[in-house]
């Protein structure tokens, strides 16, 4: 049985658990279903999806610094 | 038996493999790169002494920054509390693509726009600026891929409490990032082409 479709408005409510993957496959379906026939919806949607995995992206490039692990590993050696 | 002192070889190995995801999130809670480090060097310790609490097989990532959450989170319960930067009534929904579109109506990936021009320091800049609250979940989500109930066992408060934060979280950093752009001049800010008097 296909699931009833969300409207705009239901499914925008849900971008955030959607893009998350914290939806019920149940909602992710009616979310996806509605994506499929809403070019708008699609559109935004598909931004939010690239802006956050890019911003991941940025973020996860950071380093500690090189010493930082040695200096940890010594204080803890010497308490 | 083990030696209380010398943390185990497996502790030492495990948080080097976490060092850097704890870095960054240490960097966005606290803002700066000295506090930071402090944070990392209280929250191993916190972890080897509580080593013997760690389950095996459990993911000893999420375990270490649910303690150096709660080490930032009880730094700042000594602090007196920031005042908000951000206001969330000038962030509204769809920020980042409403302005990216404003700019070209006609792209066809609307976030390279912008995004693509942000370099790390940039986005920790905007990081940086939200409120606590929001800041510390900012930077759970976005360093490790937590599910919202991790982060929420994390900062200890219900998972619709992590689920609203985040969203706002998101809501006040895309206005941020958009201000921390203008303000690089890496998109055209909003006083260019007024007239001056």
């Amino acid at each position: 049985m296909t699931p009833d479709r969300f409207t705009c408005e239901e499914a925008f409510r849900r971008l955030d658990d959607y893009v998350d993957r914290e939806l019920s496959s149940a909602e992710a379906e009616q979310v996806r279903a509605h994506l499929e026939t809403c070019a708008i919806c699609a559109r935004e949607f598909d931004f939010e999806e690239r802006v956050l995995a890019r911003l991941k992206s940025r973020l996860r490039r950071i380093e500690a610094p090189s010493d930082l692990f040695e200096r940890v590993a010594r204080s803890l050696r010497s308490r | 038996m083990r030696d209380p002192v010398a943390p185990p070889a497996s502790f030492e190995s495990l948080l080097s493999s976490v060092l850097n995801a704890a870095f960054a999130a240490a960097l966005h809670m606290t803002r700066n790169r000295t506090d930071a480090e402090d944070l990392v060097q209280e929250a191993a310790f916190q972890a080897f002494k509580n080593f013997h609490q760690f389950e095996p097989g459990t993911r000893f990532k999420a375990w270490f920054l649910r303690i150096l959450t709660n080490c930032f989170l009880s730094r700042q319960r000594k602090k007196k509390r920031e005042g908000q930067t951000l206001d969330i009534d000038d962030a509204p929904e769809l920020y980042l693509f409403s302005k990216s579109l404003a700019l070209d109506p006609k792209v066809a990936d609307p976030a390279t726009l912008v995004v693509s021009k942000l370099e790390t320091e940039h986005v920790t800049e905007a990081i940086a600026s939200l409120p606590e609250e929001f800041r510390v979940v900012a930077a759970l989500y976005f360093v490790e891929d937590l599910s919202y109930r991790e982060i929420a066992d994390m900062v200890d408060c219900p998972v619709g409490t992590v689920r609203s934060r985040l969203h706002r979280a998101r809501r006040l950093l895309q206005k941020a990032l958009w201000d921390v752009a203008e303000a690089r001049g890496l998109v055209p800010s909003a006083s260019a082409g007024k007239e001056t008097p």
